[in-house]
């Protein structure tokens, strides 16, 4: 996937103007924000429930280390090979190699946000092995080369016309529809013939079991226990944060995970996979494969405020309950997370360099913090990356800034430590500032503060400020 | 190479400073767990119709027979793979089916794995298996897979029928989790939570059932 951070502003400002996506937007996130609360309801105390799946998430990034060597131990006595991989590279060579050895002519792949991450299939087209995404809206979002709209539906916002000749072109559709549940009766019968006929299934992992060295699934669609049941080769690719210490904590976080995904109690299927298949079995993989992908998590572990971020389960709660995604949506984000998430993922995985305008775009107004069952702070992990950006830091890849910047600040933070500094600046900058005033207010400003005064005004510098009135009042009683 | 990916991941998430885990906050139990029997069966029936499911209760496999009977008469079933697990095969369904005009077959009568999933996914109009417990929290049942719960049978059909003794049903996921994952040397290859129709929403957030997997489930209670 190419990584479109850069173009933040751009593409958001396209997508303000794009009608279909404002109508989904103005629909699903308040839709699955109520269906979110309904379910929350169902415990005898929602708020003590939230603050236990924090705990949890917080003692698995305290024990990461720990968790992951219990995880491989007990996953590796039950039969799975597992496979580190340091980046992106290491593990989509270990998989590529094993389809070309295994003489492997497609895959499918259960949604993965870990292998969008690693560009798994443009890896693999590009050597000749075709890779199925067969999520529903990851197929369309797939075959239209499109970055996810939004983490549970990825392609809800495309136009059912598009859907149409997207699947009369692709999908073997003979007939036009625009019926939604046709067109994904259409794309059940095209994949199905790749599930029946399927060597090797590609998914990712929602939670790795340390106490039993199982691995757990959470679908809707039955694509992943497909992808996991038909083939004879399995690869399960995660992340080194999705591990959980045992199955009483994994049912507790599922509970939490559905609710707060699409709001439903539990999703239609879970499927846990303790190693590959016994001998007699006639379905379910022989060989079991598990990547654990750090892909940077590792480097970023040794800063303990910006490794609060592996506690993300990416339900998608925080992007629902954002007044940023909701006007803008998920594209403007660039990769494969977005919304508030992405916000505090992709800074750490692909530099706060190249991702300047990400932990920028924030009201700082903490919805998400309040919603998140990870217990992540987002906005202050956003102040966290400004202030590492401007200094420019090295492990964060953080962008300097220019020396009239750094100058301008400079002064002003000199002069709002030292009264008569300030004072001598404000006689100063008086008649410069109150140029620009109009009835007593400044509401623009051409230079580099030009883009403050564009929502914003201030008073203007009165012709007496306060300190010169007050002394001039103490002159007076003294006299 | 591998190796040593791992030990420098894992090397420098030990390098990195530590920080205390605190102790777990107080969680009060689940309302499911003062549940009895029959409440429990009717939260899971109440819930499970919410995901168009249908619930049956039957007094006996006697009945069982005769239910399935029915719904293969309503379907129009002419072809379906069943399970063997230890409440599909005392019911004998290959005698069933016999009587009733309905081919049966189970993942045993195949040669293969390419064989069984030219049935499963090609030929049959239904699966039918037994399930290990029924969860009352969610509408959800549980089945742990092995040689004669194959995965697919519960699954790639469009229709898939699941019968269930009253004895297996538990208030909440961690009943059926315990008992599955308490002894370490027999734990299943896999298992799996099915709570109503495969399903999607993601074409304009119309929803859309049996979207890879079955289109409907029913279930039948014994007892």
């Amino acid at each position: 996937m190419n990584i479109q951070t850069e173009q933040f502003v751009e593409v958001a400002r396209r997508e303000m103007a794009d009608l279909t996506s404002r109508a989904f937007l103005q629909l699903l996130p308040p839709v699955i924000a109520a269906m979110r609360k309904a379910g929350m309801a169902t415990f005898p105390d929602p708020d003590a429930a939230n603050e236990y799946s924090r705990a949890i998430r917080a003692e698995v990034v305290a024990r990461l280390p720990e968790l992951l060597e219990e995880f491989e131990a007990n996953a590796t006595a039950r039969g799975a090979t597992v496979i580190w991989a340091r980046d992106a590279k290491e593990a989509n060579d270990f998989i590529l190699n094993l389809a070309l050895e295994r003489g492997i002519k497609y895959v499918t792949k259960g949604k993965s946000m870990v292998s969008e991450e690693l560009g798994t299939n443009d890896v693999l087209i590009r050597n000749g092995i075709e890779a199925f995404e067969t999520d529903l809206g990851e197929f369309i979002a797939q075959q239209l080369h499109r970055p996810p709209f939004h983490i549970v539906g990825p392609a809800v916002n495309v136009s059912v016309q598009e859907v149409c000749d997207l699947f009369m072109e692709k999908a073997g559709m003979e007939e036009p529809t625009t019926d939604p549940v046709e067109l994904g009766y259409a794309a059940r019968l095209y994949l199905r013939d790749k599930f029946h006929h399927l060597e090797m299934g590609i998914t990712g992992v929602n939670m790795a079991v340390a106490e039993t060295g199982s691995i757990i699934n959470v679908e809707n669609e039955g694509n992943i226990r497909l992808t996991k049941s038909s083939p004879r080769i399995q690869v399960s690719v995660m992340s080194i944060e999705k591990v959980v210490p045992n199955m009483e904590d994994a049912m507790h976080v599922l509970r939490l995970l559905c609710r707060n995904c699409t709001g439903q109690s539990i999703s239609s299927y879970v499927s846990i996979d303790t190693g590959p298949k016994k001998d007699d079995e006639i379905d379910g993989p022989e060989e079991l494969y598990i990547v654990i992908v750090d892909n940077g998590r590792s480097d970023l572990y040794g800063d303990v405020k910006a490794r609060e971020a592996l506690r993300c389960i990416r339900c998608g709660a925080c992007l629902n309950h954002c007044p940023v995604y909701a006007t803008i949506g998920g594209y403007p984000y660039g990769w494969a997370y977005s919304g508030p998430m992405g916000q505090v993922l992709n800074p750490l995985l692909l530099g706060l360099e190249r991702t300047q305008d990400l932990y920028r775009a924030c009201t700082l107004c903490g919805a998400c913090k309040e919603v998140c069952p990870s217990g992540i702070d987002h906005p202050s992990m956003f102040l966290y990356y400004r202030s590492k950006d401007v200094k420019g830091d090295g492990e964060l890849k953080g962008k300097k800034r220019d020396w009239k910047e750094v100058s301008i600040f400079k002064l002003f933070t000199l002069a709002s430590t030292l009264p008569w500094f300030w004072n001598m600046g404000i006689r100063l900058l008086r008649p410069l500032y109150n140029r620009n005033a109009e009835n007593g207010v400044v509401t623009h400003m051409s230079g580099p503060f030009e883009g403050w005064f564009r929502t914003r005004n201030l008073p203007a510098i009165p012709s007496k400020t306060f300190h010169e009135r007050w002394k001039n009042i103490r002159e007076k009683r003294s006299s | 190479m591998v190796r040593n990916a791992r030990e420098e991941i894992l090397g420098k998430l030990r390098a990195a400073p530590k920080r205390e885990v605190s102790v777990r906050p107080e969680m009060s139990p689940l309302n499911e767990v003062a549940l009895d029997r029959e409440q429990m069966i009717a939260k899971f029936t109440e819930t499970l119709f919410l995901q168009t499911g249908i619930v049956h209760r039957v007094k006996d496999n006697h009945e069982a027979l005769d239910k399935l009977k029915e719904i293969a008469e309503a379907e129009g079933l002419k072809r379906v793979v069943v399970s063997t697990d230890d409440v599909i095969a005392p019911l004998d369904l290959p005698s069933w089916g016999e009587q009733n005009g309905v081919h049966v077959s189970r993942a045993r009568d195949f040669k293969d794995r390419n064989e069984f999933k030219d049935e499963v996914f090609a030929r049959v109009e239904a699966g039918i298996t037994g399930a290990d417990f029924a969860v009352a929290e969610s509408g959800t049942l549980g089945l742990i897979h092995d040689a004669d719960q194959a995965r697919l049978i519960s699954l790639a059909p469009i229709l898939h029928i699941a019968l269930v003794p009253v004895e297996r049903f538990v208030p909440v996921y961690e009943s059926a989790i315990n008992k599955i994952f308490e002894n370490g040397d027999t734990l299943p290859s896999q298992f799996t939570f099915i709570t109503g129709p495969s399903m999607t929403a993601d074409i304009q957030a119309t929803p859309f059932r049996g979207m890879h997997g079955p289109r409907r489930i029913i279930v039948i209670l014994i007892g």
